[in-house]
């Protein structure tokens, strides 16, 4: 049943790029995204009594080639990442069919839809893929699809961002496939299926692992190999960000967790320290750098270098965890690690989503030219507000449960680990509560300045909410924040099913409107109780407030800020640049080694800037030496043969004759 | 879930802060009159002054919006939430679903985050600077703050606040060194957390006309002070409820309540006067020196962290 929800899903997003294809430009953009919400929601069917049932569905198929078939396997752990893919894709979909006519009528709509289909389709199939060969194929898929999404603007910044892209994620496939190959020619299959019985030696699978951690670390944007992100996320057009900062990187996670905990077993302590290790500091460096941003959706796009940092230390708890055999431990890890990766799908593609609206109504991704759009675009406003509390880890927000099950997974690590661990996880705590402390900051500067106070560009006065499918894409993500925070008891124990899918051993993690960490005497959590109170006491202050309603007079609403009597300006005001200027003085180092490596990057661009150059000359070589020559001989060939072409009626007869005598004399012989 | 005695517990000790908070802050502005050998408003003067401004005219800045005019009653909301699940007169917080470190912690960024985007809202260049400082004070406590309650919460075994301030009402497993840093902490981010001279950086009255306070007025003034009055007492009580929870009730009895709450007033008095003593005696800090005193701060946590691995 999954497997031809699953495989409809498929059919859906194939059959509506193709008609994008061919159809005219307004009924593209709107096949595109009724076949996408139509897709999502069969392929969510599919998914969820995997996720729910855990029965793992698997299935082989024949391909085109003899030494790899096409394994499918629906687990729990890519069920998740099936339920991710959708529930973004639809609403990436509902976005975009307005968006897409909107921004670019004129400019390749049907294009559009067919590679965001396709783009869409392989993110799908490549976690559904259990053969090493195959997962290749719909990788690569996905990398190229969103290559050219990426350079769909075909500016300049477009193209420069298309291209480190490109080198980057070809780079970062090349690890994983030496890594692959390094274990068919151990166990002689792609299957994967056949690796997760294997033993393999040590070396072996930590060189593996390696590869695999780099390879899909480049994918997912980690520091250091996430110098592409912040420039390709904000180059593609919004809803295509939203899908490469939601769930693109995550595949990369998705590999690392495959690879590393799934297929390898997590059997070595130090690939996850290694992996915690890198996830504190791309969370902190991540909000850094996304906090000196001016451009929002750059702004956005360090965010997810943060993000996948904060993923990638659950991830690495849980496979310190499973290596020490510790399986509170190792499911507290995971949990945190994919609870926060489908909240951040949610909350991110949300931001993206909210960004692209404002941008397409500003015309501009500086912030410095935005302002006063709470009260022209309140829908957009108001969930870009909720998707920066789920961001900022705000109670009760999705966000908030995630990082909380993170923080109890480092504490759980520093009680009970090795000695190394109860050295690294306080610290890591720290590098965590730092991150989330500047998130709070650049959210209250981004939707600050975005959306508050009064308008900064003549375009910001005039906008308008956006139509009907934008809000309500967005008010599908909002909603989600919102309900993977409050329902947060129901939401964890799916997570540990996952989990435990990965570790053999479920532990306990809610009982009735609570969520605690295996054990309730380590902390509870009750995120629908903190809603209550936190809504309920407002009744508190609503009464301080209306004790003299009655004798004072009706506010006055629009007055001139004090400007300690000057006549207030809007250059006044506080700028994005100026509110993070703390930041920037303090931590001054860290900037540091940005612009040194930035520098180390640009010395190597004459080098990349001499490639075309050089291909384009390889290119003629190749004309003067192969083509020319070819062309010229069968023009020759041609002149001779015209000598046959007498022109004579009689000639062509006696040609015919002449043909059918040699043609019966092959036939008698 | 909590019982209903808990329950109960948890608001009365919520009604109580928020009730005692202006007399707290009076009782700081009498203290500071003293020092200044001067007569000084009387003990009840903040109850006066928020009752006044609950009488007056609101006024609203042009471009201000929902989360200006919501702000203050998220801060108070918040605020309430957090006084109900610290444990103060019991060695268990009555509301262990909510009264967690960790969750404690991004309560208070619930109220930084609020109070500071009101601040850009307003458009009021004050208090977007005011804005811009409160998060960058949050960034620089951030690591102290984080590391001690870690700390504390790996002596208790448990990051609940009830269980942490239970090990430390019986240090009888030693760690007496470890217990003392983290403490001595935790004490330094709750004065920073108070928003006092030298560390009343967002709300600097003489440099930032009170930073996102600015543009408030009437009612919406009225609920911001009282606020922050009450995050002022929810700090000290935390200092005083999860670390130097002597005396409080061990079982919630009437008669250990009562002792626990007399305990409670006599340390409390003995915070708010030892904060008074130091706003008083020390000059406003540069903002940009101020994340010397808070590495310091970082640096005792620090310490904590080693006296626990090393066992002292």
């Amino acid at each position: 049943m999954s497997l031809t929800l699953f495989a409809l899903s498929i059919a859906l997003y194939v059959a509506g790029a193709l008609a994008s294809l061919v159809l005219p430009e307004r009924a593209a953009s709107r096949v595109t995204g009724v076949s996408g919400v139509a897709a999502a929601v069969v392929g969510f069917a599919a998914a969820l009594p995997v996720l729910v049932g855990g029965e793992p569905v698997t299935a082989t198929m024949a391909g085109p080639f003899p030494f790899a078939h096409f394994v499918f396997r629906l687990d729990r752990l890519s069920a998740l990442m099936v339920l991710t893919v959708t529930l973004l894709g639809a609403a990436v979909s509902l976005f975009g069919a307005t968006y897409v006519e909107e921004e670019y009528a004129g400019r390749g709509v049907r294009t559009m839809g067919f590679l965001v289909n396709l783009f869409i389709a392989s993110m799908l199939l490549v976690v559904v893929a259990d053969n090493a060969l195959w997962f290749i194929v719909f990788f690569e898929a996905m990398s190229l699809t969103s290559y050219f999404l990426v350079v769909f603007d075909q500016d300049d910044e477009a193209i420069g961002a298309g291209w480190l892209y490109f080198l980057i994620a070809h780079a970062g496939t090349l690890l994983v496939l030496i890594g692959f190959l390094l274990l068919y020619g151990r166990t002689g299959s792609f299957d994967f299926a056949g690796v997760r019985g294997a033993a393999l030696p040590a070396p072996l699978a930590s060189v593996v692992f390696l590869l695999a951690f780099f390879g899909f670390g480049a994918k997912a944007g980690m520091v250091p190999l996430h110098i592409w992100l912040p420039r390709a996320h904000p180059a593609a057009p919004s809803h295509v960000s939203a899908l490469l900062s939601g769930v693109m990187i995550k595949i990369g996670v998705f590999g690392i967790v495959k690879v590393g905990v799934d297929l390898l077993g997590a059997t070595t302590a130090w690939w996850g320290v290694l992996v915690l290790a890198f996830g504190a500091v791309s969370a902190v460096l991540g909000v850094i750098y996304a906090l000196a941003e001016h451009d929002i959706k750059r702004l956005l796009a360090y965010h997810s270098v943060e993000n996948i940092g904060i993923i990638l230390m659950g991830v690495g708890i849980g496979m310190i965890g499973i290596a020490a055999g510790q399986p509170v431990l190792a499911a507290v890890g995971l949990i945190a690690g994919l609870y926060h990766l489908l909240n951040h799908a949610a909350f991110k593609s949300l931001l993206f989503l909210g960004a692209g609206s404002v941008v397409s109504r500003v015309h501009s991704k500086d912030m410095g030219h935005m302002g006063g759009l709470l009260h022209v675009m309140p829908w957009t406003a108001l969930a870009f507000l909720i998707g920066a509390l789920g961001i900022c880890a705000i109670p009760p927000l999705n966000g908030f449960v995630s990082e909380w099950f993170t923080y109890q997974s480092l504490f759980l690590a520093a009680l009970h680990g090795s000695s190394l661990l109860r050295l690294l996880a306080p610290l890591a705590a720290v590098m965590l509560g730092i991150a989330s402390a500047l998130a709070v900051m650049c959210f209250v500067k981004a939707f600050g300045v975005t959306f508050s106070g009064e308008p900064r560009s003549k375009k910001a006065a005039a906008a308008t909410e956006v139509g009907w499918p934008m809000v309500s894409g967005m008010g599908l993500l909002a909603a989600c924040c919102v309900a993977l925070g409050i329902g947060a008891p129901v939401v964890a124990p799916l997570m540990r099913d996952v989990a435990a899918s990965l570790t053999g051993h479920g532990i306990a993690v809610a009982s009735g409107a609570v969520v605690f960490p295996g054990d309730a005497a380590t902390g509870v959590l009750s995120t629908p109780l903190m809603a209550i109170l936190l809504i309920g006491l407002a009744a508190v202050p609503l009464f301080i407030a209306g004790l003299y309603a009655g004798r004072r007079p009706r506010p006055r609403l629009g007055a001139e800020v004090w400007a300690c009597g000057y006549a207030p300006d809007a250059a006044m005001r506080v700028s994005p640049g100026g509110f993070a200027e703390p930041i920037k003085v303090l931590f001054r180092p860290l900037y540091g080694v940005r612009d040194w490596a930035d520098g180390r990057l640009a010395a190597l661009k004459p080098w990349f800037a001499g490639l075309p150059a050089a291909a384009a000359r390889v290119e003629q070589l190749w004309d003067r030496w192969l083509l020319a020559p070819l062309e010229r001989d069968v023009q020759a060939a041609g002149v001779q043969m015209q000598v046959l072409q007498g022109g004579d009626v009689r000639v062509y007869c006696l040609y015919i004759v002449a043909a059918l005598v040699a043609l019966l004399a092959v036939a008698i012989r | 879930m909590p019982s209903f005695a808990t329950f109960l517990l948890a608001v009365g000790q919520a009604a109580a802060l928020l009730l005692l908070a202006p007399l707290a802050s009076g009782f700081c502005r009498v203290l500071r009159a003293k020092i200044h050998t001067r007569t000084g408003p009387p003990l009840l003067q903040d109850y006066r002054d928020i009752f006044k401004l609950l009488k007056r005219q609101e006024v609203v800045p042009k471009g201000a919006g929902l989360i200006f005019r919501a702000t203050p009653f998220v801060l108070m909301a918040t605020l309430l939430t957090i006084a109900m699940s610290l444990p103060v007169l019991t060695l268990a917080s009555p509301l262990g679903a909510v009264g967690n470190l960790f969750t404690f912690i991004c309560l208070l960024a619930l109220v930084r985050f609020f109070f500071s985007l009101s601040g850009i809202e307003s458009g009021s260049a004050f208090a977007g600077l005011g804005a811009s400082r409160e998060t960058t004070m949050g960034v620089l406590m951030e690591p102290a703050i984080l590391l001690a309650l870690f700390v504390a919460a790996l002596l208790a075994g448990s990051s609940d606040l009830g269980r942490i301030s239970l090990a430390f009402a019986s240090p009888s497993k030693g760690l007496i060194a470890a217990e003392f840093a983290a403490t001595a902490a935790i004490a330094f981010a709750a004065f920073v957390e108070m928003g006092k001279v030298p560390y009343d950086m967002a709300e600097a009255e003489q440099e930032l006309q009170e930073g996102p306070l600015t543009e408030y007025s009437g009612p919406g003034l009225a609920l911001l002070k009282w606020s922050l009055r009450l995050k002022q007492m929810v700090m000290a009580s935390f200092l005083i409820g999860v670390f130097l929870p002597y005396g409080a009730a061990a079982s919630a009895t009437a008669v250990s309540l009562l002792w626990a709450a007399l305990v409670f007033a006599v340390k409390l008095v003995i915070v708010f006067a030892v904060v008074a003593l130091i706003e008083n005696s020390v000059a406003r800090n540069r903002f940009f020196a101020t994340s010397r005193a808070t590495w310091i701060g970082f640096g005792i946590a620090t310490l904590a962290l080693v006296f626990y691995l090393v066992g002292l």
